[in-house]
Parts: C-alpha cells; structure tokens; sequence
C-alpha cells in the first residue's frame, strides 16, 4: 500500500497564510503525529487532507492519483477517514446507528431498492448491523449501542466517532484532538486502540496537544509553527529540537 | 431505526391497521368518510414530503404546487381526454415526479432558507399558470373532475383506493427510514458535515427524495381532484402548502407516525369542533406555536419522553474499555473484504 503524499502544499485564506509549503507522507502502518502550538495550521491540513479545503499551491497524493481537487466524498470512498476536534454525531439517532453510518461507501442498493425493502438490502443492513457492532464493542461502547448518541458522556461519544470512522473500512485515519478532555485512564485507552489500528496496517494521522502522549505513541512526529514545518522526525529528535522547545514545549 | 418494537407498540398499530381497514364499516355518516378520504389523500403527499422535510432537513414550503400539477393532469387525462381514470393517476405520479426533478435541480444547492423561497416562489407560479392556461385549466371557473373507475367509483371504493396507496406509500417510506438510506437522510439533516466525512453524496440524496416526495404529491394530487370532483385555482392556495409543512413539524422530525397523528389532529380538529373551523388558520398558528415552544422535537418525541418516564432506565456512568482482541479482528476484518 502507498502512502498519503502531501508536498509543498501552501494554503491562504485572503492575505493570510494559513500553510506554507508543507509537505507530509502519512504511511500505512505508521502513526504520525502532527504537533504545533494554536493557529500553527494543524487542523487547515487535516481539512486539506480530508477535501473541506482546497490547496492553494501544492498536491496531496494516493497511489499517484491527485486528490487535491477531489470532493470529500471521494476520498471517504478511497478510504481516507477522519475524526473531529468537536465530536459530530447525530444525536437523535442510536450509537449503533451513528456507527453504521461509516459503511455509507460500502452501500450498493439504491433508494429504490431500499423501499421496496429487497433482499440484498436486508442482507447489507444485517452484515452492517454486525461490524458496527463489533467495532463498538471493540472500542468499549457495548453497554450503549441503542442509546440515543445525545445522552452519551464525552468520552463515549470520541470513541463512536472513532468507530464510525473504523465502518469506514479506512486505509489512513486522522484523528483531530482525540484526547481533548478525556482522562488520564481514557487517553490509555485512547493510546492502545491506536496502537491497534497501526498494527492492522491503517496509517493514523494525529493532532494532539498532548504532547506526552504525541511523543509516546507516535513513530514520526511533525512540527508546525505559522503554517510552517519547523522540525519532523522520531518522537525523541523533535523533542529535543530547540527550535521546538522554543516555540512549543517550553522549557 | 434500529431501535426493536415493543409487544405493546405492535399491537398499538395492528389494531390502528384494523380500524383504518375497516373504517367505512364503523364511521358514523357519509361526512366523516370524507374526512378520512381527505386525511388519507393529504397523507399520501405528506408522507413523501416527510422524507424531505422531516428527514432530509429540506424546508419544503410549496409542495400545493405539486399537489396541483397532479390534480390538474388527472382532470385533464381522466377528464378532458377520458382516459382510464386508474391509468390517469398513475401518469399524474410520473407528471409530479418530473416536476420535482426540475424543481429540485436548480433549487436543492440553495442553503435552507432560499430554498424554502423557491418553493414558495415555484407554487405561487403554478397557481398564477393554472389561471393562465384556460384552454387546459378551465382558468378561474376550473374544471369538473370524474370519479375512479369501478370498483372504486363509489365512496366506500375510493376510501379503499386511498387506503391501499396510502399504505404502500407509507410502507416504502418506512423502510428507507430503518436502513442505511434513512440513516444518511438524517446525516444531511443534522450535519452535512458529518455526511460528506463518510461519503454521502448531499445533492444527489436529496434530489432523488425530493423527486420521490413529487411522485406521491402527483398521485395525492389525481385522488385529491377525484375526490373533490371540481378543482380551481383557489383549491390550491400557498396556505395550503403551509399546511402540509406544519402537519410534519407538530408531527415530530425523523418520525413517521408523527407526522401522521398530526395530519389527522390538524385536518379532523377544525372539522369536528366547529369553534375550532371559524378559527381556520388561527388555529393552525395556535398549535404550531405551542409545538414549537413546549415541545420543539413534536408529538412523535413527546410520546418517547411518555414511554420512558412509565419504565424509567437508569444511565450508569461506564467507563469506556476497549476490547483490543476484538477491534483488532473486527479492523482485520473490514482491511480483507
């Protein structure tokens, strides 16, 4: 499998100059951190990366096709998974039901076949029924697959939007501040189903203000200051870059 | 959705399925049966508009346009040109349909309130065209309408025919309600962002629900000129549009049998409580505005908030353990296939 390519991609919005010339390989098998301190451009690249934006200048690549003018809805059917900083669910639906959301690209009857209720269509919602279900209860959400997804607590609700994103059936996922306001128990939860996602071969992309836990889980780590790399390697060189304990770690 | 019916809730609509099928059997005078042909022609429509407004989350305010193209191509067909009343529907259904495609086409990219506005905008043409158009039309006298064919040419018969399509209809949407199809309705509705993350193509979902929501506007149209038996532009007033619209919000979005209790509440009340018909829309504001503030999710929720607090279920606060043997085989799994 190739990796998620992003090179010299420049993004601005009016004057301002959200993202200069970075560039990123997000590989399979891999977790990539994504650091930086506030407004430094985290989040512009996972909306770059995920087709909510357009690159100014610059391609974002997979397997050589160029994606950076594609719909999102393209690159969630190659397989290009993402999570929110604020989670997204549908509140008034069932946590079962927002996991089976993410099987949406894996849907082949249409809407006609859906109402008159075929066979094949039943057959899809048993087998997607079944691996949302599993991944709920893979993530630890099995005590609250038919709770209406509103009445969940916050970490419940990071885990299910990690579980949709897994019915996705992903090859890259990115994960926009998944440990945002989980505890210290929660993050290693958090860190394990990571860790699993890795050694299942997904390339996972993380943008994490928790930099302990950055540095812990990650295999590569990129800097970002005002849209720019500043350092990317092993957890263990970024760390000790001065550059990066100037702007970002402190000392 | 997903949500398993209860023994109780299944009896609840098979008696409600038996007292619908034997209704002319029971119902007090000729008067009531055509208030229930009249619930049962306006759910038909409505039924389909649900998908877009209730599910869809598309603010639909003129779908009387629809109702109107439907009713005047069964005069037209059925009556101008004799052509088999049964047939005449069915082509009406087509007819609306067609309508809804080049209705949604240029309107369904539109953010929400611009959309309701060519809605709007789209019925008040349809009214002004049907006045126009008097060679088809009749213009402002309007135009006599023939009944259906045996064996649904007496009321009891066309009570039958209503009750037949109507429970196809609703039927059809019910099981795009419970799959995956329903689900992304929803998504749209709450957030398209969320939508667009797992692939659902926004424009093209509600287009073909828009287009569906004009075929049973078309086919409520041909049964509502039948039933009527003469229409003229004033039968399809914007209000009426209105109507339909406030039937689904008092109904409870996301909800089918909703919307349904509140196109029986809104047509059957003003009828049946003559205060209640000198007031006409008054009353129609009255209760929408007393949905809207108390119980802003609709009827269908407020039965929801009813069932639990007769069988309380206690939340505990779990923490959230992962089963990593199990996600690992259930990521493997999704990698392979």
């Amino acid at each position: 499998m190739t990796a998620l390519q992003v090179t010299d991609v420049t993004k601005s919005f009016g004057g301002l100059t959200a993202l200069d010339q970075v560039s990123l390989e997000l590989r399979p098998g891999e977790v990539h951190g994504l650091i930086g301190p506030n407004g430094s451009g985290k989040t512009t690249l996972l909306n770059l990366l995920s087709g909510y934006y357009e690159p100014t200048k610059g391609d974002i690549r997979l397997d050589g096709e160029d994606l950076s003018r594609t719909r999102v809805q393209h690159r969630a059917r190659l397989g290009i998974a993402r999570t929110f900083q604020k989670p997204r669910l549908l509140g008034t639906m069932t946590v079962l039901d927002n996991a089976m959301l993410g099987a949406w690209r894996d849907v082949g009857s249409n809407f006609l076949g859906t109402a008159l209720s075929l066979g094949r269509t039943r057959r899809e919602e048993r087998e997607f029924a079944r691996r949302a279900g599993e991944l709920l209860m893979g993530v630890g959400l099995g005590h609250a697959v038919h709770r209406r997804a509103d009445l969940l607590e916050h970490a419940e609700q990071r885990f299910l939007e990690i579980a949709r994103a897994l019915a996705m059936r992903p090859k890259f996922i990115m994960l926009d501040e998944p440990a945002g306001g989980l505890t210290a128990l929660e993050t290693e939860h958090l860190g394990r189903i990571i860790q699993v996602m890795r050694d299942a071969g997904l390339g996972v992309l993380l943008v994490e203000h928790h930099t302990d836990f950055v540095f812990r889980i990650c295999d590569r780590v990129t800097t970002l200051d005002l849209g720019k790399v500043i350092k990317r390697g092993t957890p263990d060189e970024v760390r000790k870059d001065p550059e990066v304990i100037r702007v970002y770690l402190g000392a | 959705m997903t949500n398993t019916r209860s023994p109780a809730g299944s009896a609840g609509l098979l008696a409600g399925g038996v007292a619908l099928a034997t209704l002319p059997l029971w119902v007090g005078d000729f008067y009531q049966l055509h208030l229930a042909q009249l619930i049962g022609v306006y759910w038909i429509l409505i039924v389909g508009l649900n998908l877009v407004v209730g599910f869809t989350g598309q603010l639909s305010i003129g779908h009387v346009g629809l109702l109107a193209i439907g009713a005047y191509t069964f005069a037209f067909l059925a009556g101008t040109h004799e052509l088999n009343p049964l047939f005449a529907i069915a082509i009406a259904g087509v007819i609306g349909g067609l309508c809804g495609l080049l209705l949604g086409l240029p309107s369904l990219r539109l953010p929400g309130f611009y959309f309701a506005m060519t809605t709007m905008a789209f019925s008040l043409i349809v009214t002004e065209l049907t006045l126009a158009q008097d060679e088809i039309t009749g213009g402002g006298i309007g135009l006599a309408v023939p009944g259906v064919s045996a064996p649904f040419d007496t009321p009891d018969g066309l009570y039958w025919l209503i009750l037949i399509v109507g429970g196809l209809v609703t039927w059809l949407t019910w099981n795009v309600s419970r799959c995956m199809w329903g689900r992304s309705l929803i998504a749209i509705r709450d957030s398209e962002i969320t939508a667009m993350a797992v692939g659902i193509s926004l424009f093209r979902a509600k287009l073909i629900v828009f287009v569906f929501s004009g075929v049973t506007a078309g086919v409520a149209g041909a049964l509502f000129a039948s039933l009527q038996s003469y229409i003229t532009p004033d039968t399809f007033v914007f209000e009426l549009g209105l109507f339909f619209f406030v039937c689904i919000i008092i109904g409870g979005r996301g909800s089918i049998l909703g919307p349904f209790i509140g196109t029986i509440i809104l047509t059957a009340l003003p009828e049946l409580v003559a205060p209640l018909a000198k007031l006409g829309n008054f009353f129609y504001g009255l209760t929408l505005l007393a949905v809207v503030l108390l119980i802003p999710e609709g009827l269908q929720r407020l039965f929801e908030v009813l069932a639990e607090k007769l069988r309380p279920r206690r939340i505990e606060s779990h923490v959230v353990t992962p089963d990593l043997t199990r996600l690992a085989a259930a990521i493997r799994e999704g990698q392979s296939s």
